[in-house]
């Protein structure tokens, strides 16, 4: 069997929104990819996260683990995550583990940055 | 019997017990030979491994070691597996024998009448099953004062994770007048996040299935901690959504970098058969009524435990008499082949609906069940697979314990 890959794309939309854009399997093995590239995302200013999972044909409780982690890390510093475009295996997991009504969902990659982008800066 | 037999009879049983007082695991074999030699028999005991394929000898000094039996297809495997005593031979010199800790399945006990047969009693068998139950509960007693049962029963090392979880968990099996519980946890030499508990006190059953996210020992150290958690909040006397409350903010505090866990907590009257239960992100559990598939319980939703989720309601549902619950982990539905094919929900109900024609006991359906599920998928699998079965029987409870025992019960279940 080959050793499922994960890889990453960023992207920054608008400013202080990052579109983390990985490809692959999100599974124990892998998340860290995602996390790393999440790390840096925070790191450089980018709190507003959005996680296009278009090309993420699977994920585990490693990558459910890790959106949560997101989600919390990123609404502590008055960020947030949004996950856009799930496919179905991923959209099933995100419902059988509750875990949609956590994570906010958008149908469309477009969607999640305007709603990313429209959100008021917080007040000084 | 007359009583000079019966005398002989309880004079092993005393041997054994005092025995035990100061006996290493390694002792138990030999002590329990040397106290029914006075009634013209001799033992060898015979322990399942964790994976629940084969019966192990206890090896004994001064006595050779014969291989393992496999469970599937041999007599003393049907023996294990049925919970029955069954002859070995025609002449009456032989017979296997089940051995139990309450309804725990052990292993068996194997009886040979060396001298020819044993004659003046008429329920040998019985007597014998005494003797096997005594012994299982010496082992269940004795196992935790040294490794030696341990290592007999593992046909390789433990990962810590497996160690440590193993130890928490309550018997696989246990059984009372209303209803069995019982379950199976794969790959049992390296299981690390899914974890059961249950609790029988009086008319209530209380039962939980966990998975706790991610693997190895940072997962099971989580499952420790949920199970702890809920089991602390359960007898200081509080509720499905206390239970899951403390699991939550121990979760958290333990574990800050989000390890959460799925699971479902549920309480069953067995009097009545009302079964409340909450579901914390995991599978909805099955639900069998007359031997099929009936519905899925898929209310009393909330988030994973570890993230605290104010909006719980409990759900009930209630029970009708023999009916069964299975409840399980992602890992068996989530098996894959190498080519993809998911076990699957349907699979798992197709495959209970068959065992329950069988009339198998419940441990050995549970068995049957996690086989298929790490037969399935090919090398190590990718993530712990647990199954729970609650049948709300008392019938069903009777196979759970060694046949010949059940006649000398009150008539009125026999």
């Amino acid at each position: 069997m080959i050793e499922p890959i994960l890889t990453v794309a960023t992207a920054a939309p608008a400013p202080g929104v990052t579109v983390l854009s990985p490809a692959g399997e999100i599974d124990h093995d892998s998340h860290h990819v995602l996390g790393e590239a999440a790390e840096t995302a925070l790191r450089q200013g980018g709190e507003r996260l959005v996680i296009d999972l278009t090309e993420v044909t699977f994920c585990d409780s490693g990558g459910l683990s890790l959106f949560v982690g997101l989600h919390k890390r990123t609404t502590a510093v008055d960020g947030e995550l949004r996950l856009a475009c799930p496919q179905p295996q991923v959209l099933a997991v995100l419902h059988a583990t509750n875990l949609d009504r956590l994570l906010v969902v958008h149908d469309t990659v477009a969607d999640a940055v305007r709603a990313a982008s429209s959100r008021p800066d917080p007040a000084p | 019997m007359n009583e000079a037999g019966q005398l002989r009879w309880l004079q092993a049983v005393r041997d054994i017990l005092d025995r035990s007082h100061l006996g290493t695991p390694q002792d138990l074999a030999g002590s329990v030979n040397a106290a029914v030699a006075q009634l013209g028999l001799r033992t060898r005991i015979w322990l399942v491994d964790y994976e629940q394929t084969a019966l192990w000898p206890l090896p004994e000094p001064g006595r050779g070691t014969p291989e393992p039996i496999p469970v599937d297809g041999t007599l003393p495997g049907r023996v294990f597996a049925r919970v029955a005593s069954m002859p070995a031979d025609n002449d009456g010199r032989r017979w296997w024998v089940p051995m139990v800790d309450g309804t725990d399945r052990m292993g068996v006990v194997e009886f040979e009448a060396p001298d020819g047969p044993v004659a003046d009693v008429p329920d040998l068998v019985r007597h014998c099953e005494l003797i096997a139950g005594l012994t299982g509960h010496l082992i269940a007693t004795v196992t935790h004062r040294g490794d030696h049962l341990h290592r007999v029963r593992r046909t390789q090392p433990m990962s810590t994770a497996a160690e440590l979880l193993w130890r928490l968990l309550p018997p696989l099996t246990s059984s009372s007048e209303r209803v069995v519980m019982s379950a199976v946890l794969q790959p049992c030499y390296e299981v690390g996040g899914d974890g059961f508990d249950y609790a029988l006190d009086g008319t209530t059953a209380q039962i939980v299935v966990l998975d706790a996210a991610g693997r190895g020992l940072r997962a099971g150290l989580a499952c420790a901690v949920a199970l702890a958690a809920i089991r602390a909040a359960r007898r200081a006397g509080r509720g499905l959504s206390d239970q899951a409350r403390m699991a939550d903010a121990a979760l958290f505090e333990q574990f800050p970098d989000t390890r959460f866990a799925t699971a479902v907590l549920a309480e069953l009257d067995v009097e009545a058969g009302r079964l409340r239960y909450i579901n914390a992100g995991h599978p909805p559990p099955l639900l069998l009524r007359g031997g099929r598939f009936v519905h899925e319980l898929d209310r009393g939703r909330r988030l994973p435990l570890g993230i605290a989720d104010a909006s719980v309601q409990v759900a009930e549902e209630m029970l009708e008499p023999d009916d069964r619950l299975l409840l399980y982990t992602d890992g068996v539905t989530e098996a894959r082949t190498a080519t993809g094919d998911r076990f699957g929900r349907n699979r798992l109900a197709d495959l209970v609906e068959r065992h329950e024609t069988a009339g198998l006991p419940a441990p050995e359906t549970l068995r049957r069940l996690a086989h298929a599920v790490i037969r399935h998928q090919p090398g190590t699998p990718a993530d712990d697979a647990t199954l729970m079965l609650v049948h709300w029987s008392s019938p069903a409870a009777l196979t759970t314990v060694p046949k010949a025992g059940q006649q000398h019960d009150n008539g009125s279940r026999a």
